[in-house]
């Protein structure tokens, strides 16, 4: 009796420590951005500019609330600047901005333009303070010599303000090593519900451009629930590898259906047997890889991905990598990397998945 | 605002803490600021039962009037069983070492109904006069001298008006005195001054031309329960128009509003300029506020709203759900973002 007690508590534990730790992003810090920035209360457009002399300014440490810096007190606009070098810029993967939590909206420009915005200034001010910011660089914004300039306008409404959690940095995906052919970048992308919008030769010059991966609240659709679609036209390269081919798209949030070519390859409930979903309400945190059926992407000429997303309510979209296509070898290693984490929100809704859940395909 | 409530469960509960003991110690400063006693004003006041619009005037000589020692009741001391006006005079030197820090006069306890002037200029009231009277005999009176009134190293004149209905009356009592605050705000356009006011709630009371004189008035900043208003719980207006001049320049300005209890939304000719705290989105529902009313406003005013050298319009929309209701600390006004980013470093500096 007591041994077998002994046995289930450690499981429990061992159950409760891996699931902690499979729950952080497979993303690596290239770049920290933590420590001191120039600050200064107030707004001005001329702030987000590299050629705006901020050397007067005063000097503030992130992460951290500015109550705690001096600016006990303080509601309203705030600047946060800081200057950063990079002697390489990867190249086949997705780079991300993370600010951790900025209190209460924010809008972060790389070298004066603008890469992304959780909640709302006012006069419709809307609070992003429990978000962890993640933004995508793209990779052509960044300046491989010289220096790179992160600008931050900060609104807090009352209580405290400022970025003020981390971790503050530039990252990089690792999954995206494991990419033929990466497909982060710039998408199409129109709010609504078409069954039109899936075929290929669709007209779609008229919809508004986001990142991919990322979160379309980021991306200047902070209300937005609902229907989305997402297009993609791309080519592959000469010589681009044979045989059997996966479409990743990361994680989205909540529901999708995926169309190559006009042809749907799958959506989060095929997923159900082969890799990780397993119960209503976790679709967000499946890892999509969808088989890509033999003859369908052509090895000359224009391929077109379309995807329907779903998002019920919160944040919604193609949200995070790897985007992309895999060989069949890759997307064998991605599985398997991934083997623990697929598709629970926490190690409660996995026990109860396996106590009471119909699935039988991991008993093996 | 049930999200803000949660991050902060930790602050609220020592804020609660904190109003419990202020509760249970009797009556503190209006002001939640750590204020610092400067100088002393009571003793020996120039006196006169009565009233007249000159005596508030600096100009005015008052030579011929009576002593009175401050504070204390007029009927201890040969006024027993005089109730109506009366004129309290005295004059004072401000240091110009004080320049660089709020000032605050603490009248003390007035009973019942007080109107302070520095300078000629009326820089609070708290009770109200007849034929609308409310007494205040129990509010003590800490009153922001805006930094233009003040005539630093040289003469200043305080005079107070005061209205006593029965009993004892006069400035009865307190630490009457010249206190210093945090850091001045060197404001552009000084709103502290008198505003229309009106109890209830009508989105139309945000419009230009929204005919406000059959308004009340009342001097902003101070809670309304010192005003007249005694256990007014619930919706109010504020109206202030005035002049921003040319002089003023094109830069951002800022509006400081205070702090204000419970929660606001303001308007300049018309349109949203900011808002603190969460108003219910229909009639009836239950607003929710926490540490609104402690605050600092500061709102930052889109480019091109205020007209230059013509009549601006604010219009505040406050909601109070219990206690102590209205915009109730200063500073009131505008300033340049400039200066606000210079008080803003200087109060860091200062450790303030």
């Amino acid at each position: 009796m007591e041994t077998k007690h002994f046995k289930l508590f450690a499981l429990l534990l061992f159950l409760t420590i891996s699931f902690n730790s499979v729950k952080a992003e497979d993303l690596r810090k290239i770049v920290s951005l933590s420590g001191s920035w120039r600050f200064s209360i107030g707004d001005d457009s001329k702030w987000a500019s590299p050629s705006y002399d901020d050397s007067g300014w005063d000097q503030i440490s992130v992460p951290g609330k500015w109550e705690d810096q001096g600016y006990n007190d303080y509601n309203g606009y705030a600047w946060y600047r800081k200057s950063f070098r990079m002697n390489d810029i990867p190249l086949n993967t997705s780079i991300y901005l993370m600010l951790g939590r900025i209190d209460d909206a924010d809008e972060v420009f790389l070298n004066g333009r603008e890469i992304g915005k959780s909640g709302k200034f006012p006069p419709d001010f809307k609070t992003a303070y429990d978000r962890v910011r993640k933004y995508i660089i793209p990779a052509d914004y960044l300046k491989k010599d010289g220096e790179n300039l992160i600008s931050v306008k900060v609104y807090d409404s009352y209580l405290e303000g400022g970025i003020v959690e981390g971790p503050a940095g530039i990252f990089i995906d690792e999954d995206n090593e494991l990419l033929n052919l990466n497909l982060s970048g710039k998408w199409k992308f129109q709010t609504g519900d078409n069954k039109g919008w899936k075929f290929p030769d669709y007209n779609d010059e008229g919809w508004a451009s986001i990142e991919v991966p990322s979160v379309w609240e980021n991306q200047g659709y902070e209300d937005y629930d609902g229907y989305g679609w997402y297009r993609l036209k791309f080519t592959l390269p000469q010589d681009f590898t044979t045989g059997e081919l996966y479409l990743s798209l990361g994680k989205i949030d909540d529901i999708d259906d995926v169309y190559l070519n006009g042809e749907h390859i799958g959506n989060v409930y095929d997923l159900r047997k082969d890799f990780g979903y397993r119960n209503s309400g976790g679709e967000y945190n499946v890892r999509r890889i969808y088989k890509i059926h033999e003859g369908l992407l052509k090895r000359n000429g224009l391929n077109i991905i379309a995807v329907r997303v779903y998002d019920g309510q919160g944040l919604g979209g193609i949200y995070e990598g790897p985007i992309g296509i895999m060989s069949a070898e890759n997307a064998r290693r991605y599985k398997n990397k991934h083997h623990n984490d697929n598709g629970y929100n926490s190690f409660w809704e996995y026990m109860y998945d396996k106590f009471f859940g119909n699935d039988n395909s991991n008993n093996d | 605002m049930r999200a803000t409530l949660s991050k902060n469960k930790k602050r609220i509960l020592s804020i609660s803490l904190i109003i419990c003991l202020l509760n249970l110690s009797g009556r503190m400063f209006a002001s939640d600021e750590n204020l610092v006693r400067l100088q002393g004003l009571e003793g020996k006041w120039q006196f006169s039962i009565g009233m007249k619009e000159e005596w508030t005037s600096p100009k005015f000589n008052d030579s011929s009037w009576e002593s009175i020692r401050v504070p204390s009741p007029w009927e201890d001391q040969g006024y027993n069983g005089y109730n109506g006006y009366a004129f309290y005079r005295k004059k004072i030197t401000i240091s110009s070492k004080y320049k660089d820090r709020m000032l605050y006069l603490n009248m003390g306890y007035i009973d019942d109904v007080d109107e302070v002037y520095f300078n000629g200029n009326k820089i609070g009231s708290t009770g109200s006069f007849p034929p609308n009277y409310s007494t205040a005999y129990n509010a003590e009176r800490v009153y922001y001298i805006p930094e233009d009134y003040i005539n630093f190293d040289g003469s200043n004149q305080i005079a107070v008006k005061v209205y006593d209905a029965e009993q004892q009356g006069g400035i009865v009592s307190g630490d009457i005195g010249l206190y210093g605050g945090r850091n001045s705000v060197n404001l552009d356009v000084n709103l502290q001054s008198t505003w229309r006011f009106q109890p209830g709630d009508d989105p139309r009371r945000k419009e230009v031309d929204f005919n406000d004189s059959g308004w009340s008035e009342i001097f902003v900043p101070g809670k309304w329960e010192d005003q007249g208003y005694r256990d007014y719980d619930g919706y109010a207006w504020y109206r202030k128009s005035f002049v921003f001049k040319t002089t003023n320049g094109t830069e951002k300005m800022v509006l400081l509003m205070g702090k204000i209890d419970d929660i606001d939304q303001v308007y300049i000719n018309g349109t949203f300029v900011g808002s603190t705290g969460t108003f219910p989105s229909r009639r009836g529902e239950e607003a929710s506020t926490g540490q609104e009313y402690q605050a600092f406003r500061g709102y930052y005013i889109p480019d091109g709203l205020l007209k230059k050298d013509q009549k601006n319009i604010i219009a505040v929309r406050v909601l109070d759900t219990s206690g102590d209701g209205g915009i109730y600390e200063g500073p009131v006004g505008l300033i340049t973002q400039t200066k606000y980013i210079e008080y803003w470093r200087k109060i860091k500096k200062d450790g303030n």
